[in-house]
């Protein structure tokens, strides 16, 4: 398995094509892990010549999972130690969901390393108390039936092997770990911050995801930034949408980070 | 011409693999001809497939071009991925190289 060791963790990384530009992948949380891009966006990327960085949070895929550490400035500092320990400095970011809070992040801390964002149905802007109170609740709620209905066992009594181990490392993550109260002591990024970014923004959110509001924020305050609405989709534009995620993140990677134009219809 | 023998050792080779990936105990009770597939038959996770997959470039080399493969599967073929395809897929690109 190629991993990196990055402040003392193990972390899963798989690197394909090659640069530059460097494109590096941030996914979700609980039940996400680097595959989610592995099969999706990272080879159309890399052939259109770029090197793709897909790696595991702290904590999920096959990265080490430690008790304490999951808020975002840990999961920034994660990311960096990442890129230093593979040689990388600057880079364009994707993130997905949790993941695109994570790039945001990152591309506030240190503007100077990250020459591009796309932010795929990110968590992180917020302009009011309660932000992110819906996404916690829904998470404590996971956590609560899946401590108490076994739900892990459950599965793997019914033969849902593959169910069973999302499960289990969600079950782990999110009642053993400190995840949970790490993200409620998260910050939203406010407009005031929206506008600093110096980079360009690509945003790309489902019609009807319950973070939508992200985006317009996003549209709004950002000074470089498109956003890109996909219509009939939910949170969850991964895989389903990836053609349409293609069509949209390819030209824009062309313009920005200097990749091949595409071919017209290449995009699956 | 498909070679049957060096076919038959390719399929114990991945098969080697796959236990690497997913632990003995689990394999133990599943019966792996070339129409099993990774998804629904052996419920690996995606996370373990990407695993497997390390493993076999790793064997094989990167002439075996498994992004490349897995690139051009859409995801049914992907979901449905038998370990035949990949055995077949494996002794291909082998005779093109030969």
């Amino acid at each position: 398995m190629p991993e990196v060791t990055a402040r003392g963790l193990r972390f899963h990384v798989q690197e394909c094509g090659t640069g530059p530009p460097v494109v590096v992948f941030v996914h979700g949380l609980a039940i996400d892990n680097l595959s989610s891009f592995y099969y999706t966006l990272a080879s159309p990327v890399a052939e259109v010549g770029a090197r793709c960085v897909l790696y595991d949070l702290r904590g999920h895929g096959l990265t080490e999972r430690t008790p304490t550490g999951y808020g975002v400035s840990d999961a920034v500092a994660d990311l960096f130690a990442v890129l230093d320990a593979l040689g990388h400095y600057r880079v364009h970011l994707v993130g997905y969901s949790f993941g695109g809070a994570v790039a945001l992040n990152a591309a506030l801390a240190h503007p100077g390393r990250v020459a591009g964002l796309v932010l795929i149905d990110a968590h992180g802007p917020g302009d009011g108390p309660g932000w992110n109170e819906d996404f916690l609740n829904r998470l404590a709620q996971s956590a609560l039936k899946l401590e108490h209905e076994r739900i892990a066992d459950q599965l793997l009594a019914f033969g849902e092997r593959r169910m069973s181990r999302v499960a289990a490392t969600a079950d782990a993550l999110l009642n053993r770990t400190t995840l949970l109260d790490d993200l409620a002591a998260m910050d939203p990024v406010r407009p005031a911050q929206l506008t600093t970014l110096s980079c360009p923004v690509l945003a790309v959110y489902g019609q009807h995801s319950d973070v939508a509001d992200a985006g317009r924020l996003i549209l709004r305050h950002v000074p470089d930034c498109a956003l890109h609405t996909m219509a009939g989709h939910t949170h969850f534009v991964l895989p389903a949408g990836t053609a349409e995620i293609l069509e949209v993140l390819l030209p824009w990677l062309a313009h920005h980070a200097g990749t091949r134009v595409p071919a017209a219809g290449a995009a699956r | 011409m498909s070679d049957i023998p060096r076919m038959n050792d390719i399929r114990s080779e991945v098969v080697r693999m796959l236990i690497d990936v997913v632990g003995e105990d689990f394999l133990l009770d599943v019966e792996i001809g070339p129409g099993t597939t990774f998804g629904d038959d052996l419920g690996l996770e995606s996370i373990e497939f990407v695993a497997l997959v390390d493993r076999l470039r790793a064997h094989y080399g990167d002439r075996a071009d498994f992004p490349g493969f897995i690139a051009g599967l859409d995801l049914d073929q992907l979901v449905n991925l038998t370990v035949g395809d990949v055995v077949d897929h494996i002794a291909a690109q082998e005779r093109a190289h030969a």
